[in-house]
């Protein structure tokens, strides 16, 4: 019996703008979601790692005789036996090595030491805290700005007196690069004729993804087979597997890498970590799996922080409030290693995004990085690129030139906005913008508040002696790296790749070399393959983060699945559409020409009622083929954008600050994103929320904080802190729609907005309720104590 | 982290007793708080496993612990080091032995201790306090036993 085509009319084509529910959520919500922790593997060992409590100190010796008596404990690896395979340094994805084991000293605090195996979990910690070592403490270097001191201790003796580093000359044993955009000379000119300028230091302290899930890893080497699997907590498993061939020698068909399900990530799951390469080496000489996940306090010591950006600026304006030029110096702490996890060309990432949504005429920035005592990393926590550095410092520095001008902040940034017709907008720091409305975006954000009765309410209630602020942020993201012309990380090009399978029954597998963390993609991918194919959204399955399946892309963080993969998924759908198109010719028995694509159908031009669905075509490809053409529908499509995309929105926060306490209180946060086309509304408004959370901890909560020592006093939830329901205020979002006109769905990307363009409008809130007592500028994180000192310094009644 | 200390014993002992205690390694061991182990090396010299808990870090640290006397000036200094859990301790107790008119003696005592790792950062919001009741701890139980007799 031949098989018979099914009913295949589409269900449920939930294209483009449905706020249709996630389809992944329905596995996490009854427990069955598969993160790396659930992954047992017969005769899997467990490794657990000693660190050092000294930031700074030399190893005489390290004693694993007492460890080894553990019971369970099989084996304890040192830097010694690393090198034996090669493996005591690897490179990081900064151009830099990192050791993965201390080899003769140790760098910052919690830094890792030795490596300990054994049966079980428990009896691997019972290990590590009996490994004996000898430390000789050594003074450490905390502060930054003492990093180059003539007299600073060398951090880094691999590379002393070596001055040429992967990013340039280095100027002192603990200065890394210097990085530099835009005209100096013209900079300083313009300055120099400015009728007013103001300049502000500012610090983005150093702050730490914290995924709620820490990082983890299972190395499982056959020796069977002679091939390595690796599971293992990643945003980007295929570099991982290409770096992984690259350190160990292992052909790369012979290394699988699976990213399970991962809670987080926000770029803190993106470079190697230690633990992993001890715990797939542990595996190789153990011939067992190995399973290593860190702890909460493991996970805030040692793995990638974020921003530790100490900026200065100087912006300079008519007395009109027309901005002239701005410059800018910054000097990165990157702690002990350059492990930032940024594209090669690009040491200080997209920094250079910071004349934001003005019309800078004149621009210059300067980057200065060095080494300190402190864990190494630097990466994109929830940000494209070192973005949030940039947007937080122009939207602060646009408060300060308004305050100093005397000026509205929202009228001063309407008289500066980049307007529509500049587009493609070339910026004084060398960017071309794509696409924006920022003025209609502000006003919509500005109505929705009702910003010139809270004005007039905050002018009536600081005649009483109340304070209440109003802080806006009208930031532009640049993300999607990237265009292959510029953008590579260790080489490997930042294009990313969609297969899409359409099966015979009209069903479909799409897969990516993406790896969503919680973005939504298995619901956002299926999304675009069901608009552009007419498929139905449930019939279309979603799968990332297998080596071995999917096709190679760059990963999941800078914003960038949407803007690059969902490009591939777009372009790949429409690649399949030309096949079918041809299919559909041959059911309907006219030529290709006189067939249309409309109403997610095949139809013949000018003959209402005569068509055919995408899922007919399907079931044709596979058993009804006109003569000569290759069975089957799906593709592989690479894509590799031609510019990156520029997210922008106006954030509104209102604020009461108790005068007695210091307590700020937001009462009132609008946000207004314009990413471009939207995929799911909800996914969106899901995103922004939880940026929003983000940007609210790192604006009023959080901070890696050290003592003069070099201690690490952010090592836990009591000191680093996560904000829970009781403390989010309640979000307003909103949208404009201004798409990317280069991207082929229009969309440009969000779930990193809120947490870019947030903290400026929180503290430009704060200070702008304190503006009045002479508080021109606090520093992040504004917690009460900060702001009852500022209280009582201006000697404030405080009842 | 670097912690600092003052405080005051007033010991009903002449300054000669309280020399013969405190360069008494076995005498000055049983000072320490909560002590389950004890190793005499030499005159100068033990080594102690004490029970230590900054808030969440809880165990044995193990120290080496050196008496370095002045007597000439007047001075005896207590160094100790070691640490446990992955916690490294350096602490220096050094005191002042001021005998008084009436045949009792006064200590002042200074403590400066450099604490590294989970005692630092994990316990670091109490261990300012449970390190000055430490090594207020040590010379209170000093001046106690010398009072005593001991």
């Amino acid at each position: 019996m031949a098989i018979e085509s099914p009913n295949l009319e589409p269900k449920g084509i939930q294209g483009l703008g449905k706020a249709i529910k996630r389809k992944e959520d329905s596995r996490f919500i009854v427990g069955k979601g598969n993160y790396l922790d659930d992954i047992n593997l017969p005769g899997m060992m467990h490794m657990a790692l000693v660190h050092s409590p000294y930031a700074h100190a030399k190893i005489n010796g390290i004693d694993s005789s007492e460890a080894l008596k553990v019971p369970g404990v099989k084996a304890v690896i040192t830097s010694k036996e690393l090198a034996g395979a090669g493996l005591a340094w690897v490179p990081t994805l900064a151009g830099d090595k990192q050791m993965v084991l201390a080899d003769g000293k140790v760098l910052y605090q919690w830094q890792e030491v030795a490596a300990v195996f054994a049966d079980t979990r428990q009896a691997a910690a019972d290990g590590a805290a009996a490994v004996q070592v000898d430390y000789e403490p050594l003074q450490a270097v905390v502060d930054p700005y003492k990093a180059t001191d003539a007299d600073a201790p060398v951090l880094r003796e691999d590379i002393k007196d070596k001055m040429e580093g992967a990013h340039g000359p280095r100027r002192h044993n603990n200065h890394i690069w210097t990085w530099d955009v835009g005209s100096k000379d013209e900079t300083d000119q313009a300055l120099a004729s400015s009728e007013i300028r103001v300049k502000q230091h500012m610090v983005y302290p150093r702050s730490h993804p914290a995924p709620l899930e820490p990082c983890g890893c299972i190395g499982d080497m056959s020796k069977a087979t002679g091939r390595l699997t690796v599971y293992m907590t990643s945003q980007a498993p295929h570099a991982i597997r290409t770096v992984l061939s690259l350190v160990t020698g292992i052909p790369e068909n012979n290394i699988r890498v699976i990213s399970p399900d991962i809670g987080g990530g926000f770029g803190n799951k993106v470079p190697v970590y230690p633990g992993y390469v001890c715990a797939i080496v542990g595996s190789i000489v153990l011939g067992v799996p190995v399973k290593w996940v860190e702890t909460r306090t493991e996970n805030l010591t040692t793995t990638g922080f974020a921003r530790d950006f100490h900026m200065d600026i100087e912006i300079g304006a008519t007395k009109e409030g027309k901005v002239t030029a701005m410059k800018v110096y910054t000097l990165a702490d990157h702690g002990a290693f350059d492990a930032a996890a940024d594209p090669s060309k690009y040491p200080a990432g997209l920094f250079s995004i910071c004349t934001g949504s003005y019309d800078f005429p004149k621009a210059y920035a300067e980057v200065d990085a060095v080494y300190t005592n402190k864990a190494p990393g630097g990466v994109a926590y929830r940000c494209s690129f070192r973005v949030t550095e940039a947007s937080y410092l122009i939207e602060r520095s646009m408060d300060v030139l308004a305050h100093e001008l005397k000026m509205d902040p929202a009228e001063l940034r309407i008289k500066n906005f980049i307007q529509p017709a500049q587009f493609p907008y070339p910026s004084a720091l060398g960017w071309t913008y794509d696409s924006g409305d920022y003025e209609k975006t502000l006003k919509v954000a500005l109505d929705k508040l009702g910003y010139e009765e809270l004005r007039k309410e905050q002018a009536e209630k600081r005649a009483k002696g109340e304070l209440m602020g109003i802080g806006i942020s009208t930031f532009t993201e640049i993300v999607g790296a990237g265009p292959s012309k510029d953008f590579d990380i260790l080489g490997l090009k930042m294009f990313d790749g969609a297969e899409i399978r359409v099966h015979p029954s009209g069903s479909a597998i799409v897969r990516a070399g993406t790896r969503h963390q919680g973005q939504g993609h298995e619901t956002t991918w299926a999304q675009i393959v069901s608009e552009e194919l007419g498929l139905d959204v449930d019939k279309i399955i979603v799968e990332e983060g297998d080596t071995d399946t999917a096709p190679y892309g760059l990963g999941t963080y800078a914003s960038r699945s949407t803007p690059v993969a969902g490009g591939a998924m777009a372009l790949g759908a429409r690649r399949i559409r030309e096949k079918a198109k041809k299919i559909a010719a041959h059911l309907l028995e006219v030529g290709e020409a006189d067939v249309e694509w409309a109403d997610k159908k095949f139809s013949v031009k000018g003959v209402p009622g005569k068509s055919v669905t995408m899922s007919q075509v399907a079931f044709a490809a596979y058993t009804n083929l006109p003569q000569g053409m290759e069975p089957g529908l799906e593709t592989t499509y690479y894509y590799d954008p031609p510019n990156l995309t520029f997210p922008n929105g106006a954030y509104v926060c209102v604020v009461d600050v108790d005068k007695g306490t210091g307590e700020v209180k937001v009462r009132r946060f609008v946000a207004i994103d314009d990413c471009g086309t939207i995929i799911n509304p909800m996914i969106v408004e899901g995103q922004v929320h939880g940026g929003l959370t983000e940007g609210f901890a790192m604006a009023f909560m959080q901070e890696i904080a050290f003592d003069a020592e070099g201690n690490n006093l952010s090592s836990n939830f009591t000191d680093y802190l996560l904000p829970t329901s009781l403390e989010t205020p309640k979000w307003e979002t909103g949208h404009t729609v201004t798409p990317s006109p280069h991207h082929p769905i229009g969309a440009k990307g969000v779930g990193e907005s809120p947490t870019v363009g947030s903290p400026a409008a929180f503290v430009n809130a704060v200070v702008d309720a304190l503006a009045h007592l002479g508080v021109r500028h606090l520093d992040m994180p504004v917690t009460r104590e900060k702001v009852w000192k500022v209280l009582r310094g201006a000697g404030i009644d405080a009842f | 982290m670097k912690l600092n200390y003052t405080g005051q014993e007033k010991v009903t002992a002449d300054p000669q007793k309280v020399w013969s205690f405190i360069l008494d390694p076995n005498k000055v061991a049983s000072c320490l708080p909560d002590t389950q182990d004890i190793v005499i090396k030499d005159d100068r010299n033990f080594d102690a496993v004490v029970g230590v808990a900054v808030g969440p870090v809880r165990g044995k640290f193990k120290f080496a612990i050196q008496l370095v006397p002045d007597q000439a000036n007047n001075k005896m200094a207590v160094k100790l080091r070691g640490g446990g859990l992955g916690t490294a301790i350096d602490l220096t107790a050094s005191a002042n032995i001021n005998g008084q008119p009436d045949q009792t003696t006064l200590l002042d005592w200074q403590g400066e201790a450099n604490v590294s790792g989970p005692a630092a950062t994990v316990g670091g919001r109490v261990l300012d306090a449970q390190a000055q009741k430490l090594i207020s701890s040590v010379f209170e139980n000093m001046g106690k036993k010398i009072s005593e007799g001991a």
